[in-house]
């Protein structure tokens, strides 16, 4: 008897992926990682106010036009993260392929609808709620890569599985959205569906001859103007002085806000750029204001904010109970974290603007919710690796 | 274990990791510190030089004020304004912004139309701009809400309350308040004062920012310049000037100067015709504005800017002229200091006197026979002045000349002043030392000769003619003041002292009668000069320059004044028959107004004017009586017993033996009579004529008795009607030809 309950007692413990399905789990988040990401979004809706509030006031007579917004969608986020963080999301298995197939579907419909801004397919307007459809393409294609990666771990060396199943999986997402013409979230998908399958184990050989084809057909492309409509934009990345009034202005524009800041930064609320100068500051620019306020010591701490969450979220990944969540949550940190990278590079004119926002800091509120959901989910990873250890 | 990471995951997690971190955050933090630390500077200025918007604030212009404080200039608050054409959104607001500007500032629809379609926030439709018409404009404004597309902006506007008066002194500003004649220029950097300057944030759309700072640097209002100009002396020389050159035709225009011989303060100095400061650029002149208005195009433009440099040019100190016999006194006062005559010399003048190969004629042909130093002054002989000139030599009479500050500029405080034209001690042959010797070949201002004449009057101290006394700042501080400066000595005081006297005694007896002023003793000389420059065909000369310098009083000098006047078209254009009379005038206002006691001889005083006593409120007897005790008669118009009213009023001076109109009883009609003409006539003439309408006659110039004396001019025109009783001054002058 004795024997028996202390194995009736153990055994779930030992091994509680096998007991049954429980929905919600009870094991602690990682604290660290909540912490970050709630640091981050507080100095993003700081900054948000800080950044927006002359466009707002210019454009819609309301300096609290984009803060309002965007404050609402946090607190709803953060509920939306602390649910998910408590859901298992052994769950999303179930999800995998249907939503890998709702993004294709969505991503189709975009192509057919008119354009809701600028010139681009990108969003799509269901009453009061707009969304770019890339945004849940990049959230099926880690689910679906974790399922399938998960679960078939031994075929990954194998070229028919690894390879070419998975990069025509990631081809068919990334083709529709070269057709949006949305390079930034092209690239931010195929990368991080890439890194699952490095990740995920595939022979690094594929790696570097995927690394080289790629380079090549790149040059190529800009090379023959394929990739027609960013040229202007390379124009303009290494010679923004020479329109500054038109192409360049944004670029150039951003950088003195940027300059400006000098190592301490003009004060918090005391940028001069924000007032028409840097447009719409609110979105893909933000850190521009970000810098020439805070300085660059602020900059650096932001940054090195982004690096911790970088960090956090990989130590769940590999401290997950299965591979599913590792994949999981190394997928969705290196998603945010890539985002920022890259944003940051183009605000900085580091390299073309392709048009990425800042995770935590651009306005948008469907993202900003679908961020912290994202966020959520690694959180309830983090949970089960917890519930593990205990 | 299966199912969690393999120990290759982990590896390549890692991998990943560290990839990312060190690869994008690494070049981030490295680009980073390039653009905000390295490069800061250089953002940051490029920033600011778009960020901010620099406005200038215009300091108001110092005041010029004249001796007695009274403003000559001043600056009055003024509107500048402006448009923004970017800001201009429909075509029916570009309708509105142009009709609206050129109904109210009265500029042509097409320029304003032109400026709204430039591309910039900052186009000035006009600048200084009255109040009323700032005010019709803010009200278009506001009626149309036009608010982001007109502005208006203050500024200032130079204003010079008394017009005319010493505009070729004080010249006149452009349309930015920048000096650009006269003392307006020679003190510009003084008077204008430092910008003030607004630094005020701004947005990409030029707008001041909603949140934002500003920073205003306060404009410095300039100094203001404190003149030596006395306005009362400048108006009477003005006002004499003016009368001399329309009466005599004159054709180069006339310029006169006013001198404190021992301070060398200029107390007046004007130009006549000359213009009105505060519309400096219309054409004043009626013949030059009608040949413009003949022309077209680039000639026309040429026309228009030679006319107005015309009448903006200080005639006093930038035109030299021949001096002619006003010269006399530096040859003359050299001679008796060097010794080469003194009060016993006599001369022996035939009409004639041959230098060289060259004979030169006295103007009095037949000769001015044996005569001393007085009368050779007295006389202005030719021929005697170039006997000193011979005596004194080219070298000595340079030295002279020089010392008499007739080589150099007087370095007086006013822009363009002209240099002297002359030969040196080694240019100088006998031929060129003679005609120098009487004024003729050498070219001098007006200015330098004045000068020169105060030093020999004034004890022989060449004297530093200026014309600002103080420069002030706007709370009245004293910035600096500009005391006399003595150059250098000329003559002796001896000298001086005994050339008072000569030219006292060419005004009591000789061609400067015309200047002499009842209880006053005045010195002066005449000149007549040739335009030699300016020979007819036939070699002759019809053009001459008239003048007379005159100084008073002459035993103890305080005034020199200095009258020119260029090309008079009239039969006797001699210095001694129209300048003399004109420094006559002057002096007869000026010198009591510089409170110098007027000493009358006992013939002065039974000429004098008789003052009417004030009989008004008296009974008509009393009134009678008290009138006739003053020696004029009354006319008593109306049945009243008392008077109610009399012209002239009392204390106004009258002619011995005029009519006082007495008007009594009730309110009654004016009796009018209409003035006659009253020029060309003897004293005894004028007192008939004037009789004889019913008006009571003050004479002028009547002072020194000798040759015969005419009326030359009258304070009312003929035919005009006045009340009878009228006091009307009438000058007179002796009408001789000599030079």
């Amino acid at each position: 008897m004795a024997l028996d309950g202390k194995r009736n007692i153990k055994r779930p413990q030992r091994q509680p992926s096998e007991r049954r399905f429980r929905l919600f789990e009870t094991g602690k988040m990682d604290i660290t990682f909540f912490t970050l990401v709630v640091v981050l979004l507080t100095i993003g809706l700081i900054m948000l106010f800080s950044a927006s509030y002359v466009y707002a006031y210019s454009y819609y007579g309301n300096s609290y036009h984009f803060i309002s917004r965007q404050a609402i969608f946090a607190v709803a986020g953060v509920g939306i993260m602390y649910f998910l963080s408590r859901v298992d999301y052994h769950i999303y298995r179930k999800a995998a392929w249907p939503l890998y197939v709702l993004s294709v579907i969505l991503l189709i419909v975009v192509l057919i609808l008119d354009p809701a801004v600028g010139d681009f397919h990108r969003w799509i307007v269901i009453g009061p709620i707009n969304f770019q459809p890339s945004e849940i393409a990049k959230f099926a294609i880690v689910i679906l890569f974790a399922h399938l990666i998960s679960k078939n771990y031994d075929q990954m060396k194998r070229f028919t599985f690894g390879i070419l199943f998975l990069g025509i999986l990631l081809l068919i997402v990334c083709g529709l959205i070269v057709v949006e013409t949305h390079l930034s979230a092209t690239l931010l998908i195929g990368m991080m569906g890439v890194v699952l399958m490095i990740v995920g184990g595939i022979k690094l050989k594929y790696v570097g001859i995927a690394a080289i084809a790629g380079i090549g057909l790149g040059i190529l492309a800009i090379v023959t103007g394929i990739v027609d409509y960013g040229s202007d934009r390379i124009t303009y990345w290494l010679h923004p002085e020479e329109d500054p009034m038109g192409l360049g202005f944004q670029t150039l524009q951003s950088l003195y806000a940027i300059g400006s800041g000098g190592f301490w930064g003009r004060g918090l609320g005391n940028s001069i750029q924000k007032f028409l100068w840097v447009p719409e500051p609110q979105n893909d620019f933000i850190f521009a204001i970000v810098c020439e306020e805070v300085g660059f010591i602020g900059a650096l701490v932001i940054i090195i904010l982004f690096v911790l969450l970088v960090w956090r979220g990989f130590v769940i990944a590999m401290r997950a109970p299965d591979k599913f969540g590792t994949l999981i949550a190394v997928g969705l940190t290196f998603q945010v974290g890539l985002q920022a990278a890259l944003n940051i590079l183009v605000v900085t004119n580091t390299i073309p603007n392709t048009g990425i926002s800042l995770p935590f800091f651009s306005y948008g509120g469907t993202a900003l919710l679908m961020l912290l959901a994202e966020m959520g989910v690694v959180l309830s990873i983090s949970r089960k690796c917890n519930l593990e250890k205990r | 274990m299966a199912k969690g990471p393999t120990r290759e995951m982990w590896k390549r997690i890692l991998a990943i990791m560290i990839a990312v971190c060190i690869l994008a955050f690494g070049t981030i933090g490295v680009r980073l510190f390039g653009l905000m630390v390295v490069d800061a500077e250089e953002y940051q200025a490029k920033a600011l030089s778009q960020q901010l918007k620099d406005i200038t604030i215009e300091p108001k212009r110092g005041a010029i004020y004249d001796r007695n404080m009274n403003y000559l200039a001043t600056s009055s608050t003024a509107w500048t304004i402006y448009i923004s054409p970017n800001d201009i959104e429909t075509e029916e607001e570009r309708e509105l912004v142009v009709n609206g500007l050129s109904e109210i500032l009265g500029i042509d629809a097409e320029t304003i139309r032109e400026k709204t379609l430039k591309n910039n926030q900052y186009e000035i439709i006009k600048r200084q701009v009255e109040k009323p018409e700032t005010d019709e404009v803010r009200a278009y404004i506001s009626e149309h809400g036009l608010g982001s597309t007109i502005g208006i902006s203050e500024t200032t506007k130079r204003y010079y309350p008394n017009d005319n008066l010493a505009s070729s002194v004080l010249g006149f500003v452009g349309t930015e308040n920048q000096g650009l004649y006269g003392l307006e220029s020679q003190y510009d950097s003084v008077l204008q004062g430092v910008s003030g300057r607004i630094i005020a944030s701004k947005n990409a759309k030029g707008e001041d920012m909603p949140f934002t700072y500003q920073k205003i640097i306060e404009a410095e209002e300039g100094n203001s310049l404190v003149l030596t100009i006395d306005s009362t002396i400048q108006y009477y020389v003005e006002n004499a000037l003016s009368k001399a050159v329309i009466d005599n035709n004159v054709q180069e225009r006339g310029c006169a100067i006013a001198m404190n011989v021992n301070t060398g303060e200029i107390l007046a100095m004007a130009t006549k015709p000359d213009f009105n400061p505060n519309e400096p650029f219309t054409i004043y002149d009626a013949d030059d504005a009608a040949y413009i208005e003949t022309l077209t195009g680039e000639e026309k433009t040429a026309a228009i800017t030679e006319a107005q440099y015309k009448q903006w040019r200080n005639k006093a100190i930038t035109e030299v002229y021949y001096p002619g016999s006003v010269f006399k006194i530096v040859t003359g006062s050299a001679a008796i200091e060097e010794g080469v005559v003194n009060a016993n010399s006599t001369f022996d003048c035939s009409g004639s006197i041959q230098i060289a190969d060259t004979i030169f004629r006295c103007h009095k042909r037949s000769g001015h026979g044996h005569q001393n130093l007085m009368e050779v002054f007295q006389n202005s002989c030719n021929p005697a002045f170039i006997l000193m000139g011979q005596g004194l030599g080219a070298e000595t009479f340079f030295k002279y000349f020089k010392a008499y500050g007739l080589t150099e500029k007087t370095g007086i405080d006013l822009p363009g002043e002209e240099m002297s034209i002359y030969y040196t001690a080694e240019q100088m042959g006998p031929v060129e030392l003679a005609s120098e010797s009487f004024g003729q070949t050498i070219n001098v201002t007006p200015i330098q000769l004045i000068t020169a004449i105060a030093a020999s009057v004034n004890g022989g101290y060449l004297v530093q003619p200026h014309v600002v006394k103080q420069i002030i700042d706007s709370d009245g501080n004293v910035v600096e003041n500009i005391e006399p400066e003595v150059k250098r000595q000329v003559i002796s005081e001896e000298t001086s002292l005994y050339m008072r006297e000569l030219l006292e005694n060419v005004v009591t007896n000789g061609s400067g009668k015309n200047a002499y002023v009842a209880g006053y003793r005045v010195g002066g000389k005449t000149g007549t000069s040739q335009k030699q420059n300016l020979k007819n065909e036939d070699g002759s000369i019809t053009k001459y320059i008239s003048s007379f310098c005159g100084i008073a009083p002459a035993d103890d000098p305080e005034i020199a004044i200095i009258v020119l006047l260029d090309e008079a078209n009239v039969d006797n254009y001699y210095g001694s028959a129209i300048a003399a009379p004109v420094v006559g005038q002057i002096l007869e206002e000026v010198l009591p107004y510089l409170e110098i006691e007027a000493v009358y001889t006992e013939e002065e005083l039974a000429k004098m004017d008789i003052k009417v006593p004030d009989v008004q409120g008296e009974s008509v007897e009393e009134a009678k009586s008290a009138i006739s005790a003053a020696g004029l008669n009354a006319t008593v118009i109306g049945d009243g017993d008392t008077v109610q009213r009399q012209v002239p009023s009392g204390q106004q001076s009258i002619s011995d033996g005029g009519t006082v109109v007495l008007y009594t009883g009730d309110p009654l009609e004016k009796s009018m009579t209409t003035v006659p003409n009253l020029l060309n006539m003897t004293p005894a003439q004028v007192n008939s004529a004037a009789a004889a309408a019913k008006i009571n006659v003050s004479f002028s110039g009547t002072g020194v008795s000798g040759s015969q004396l005419l009326s030359y001019q009258q304070s009312v025109a003929e035919g005009t009607q006045v009340e009878a009783g009228t006091t009307i001054t009438v000058y007179f002058r002796h009408n001789d030809s000599s030079d």
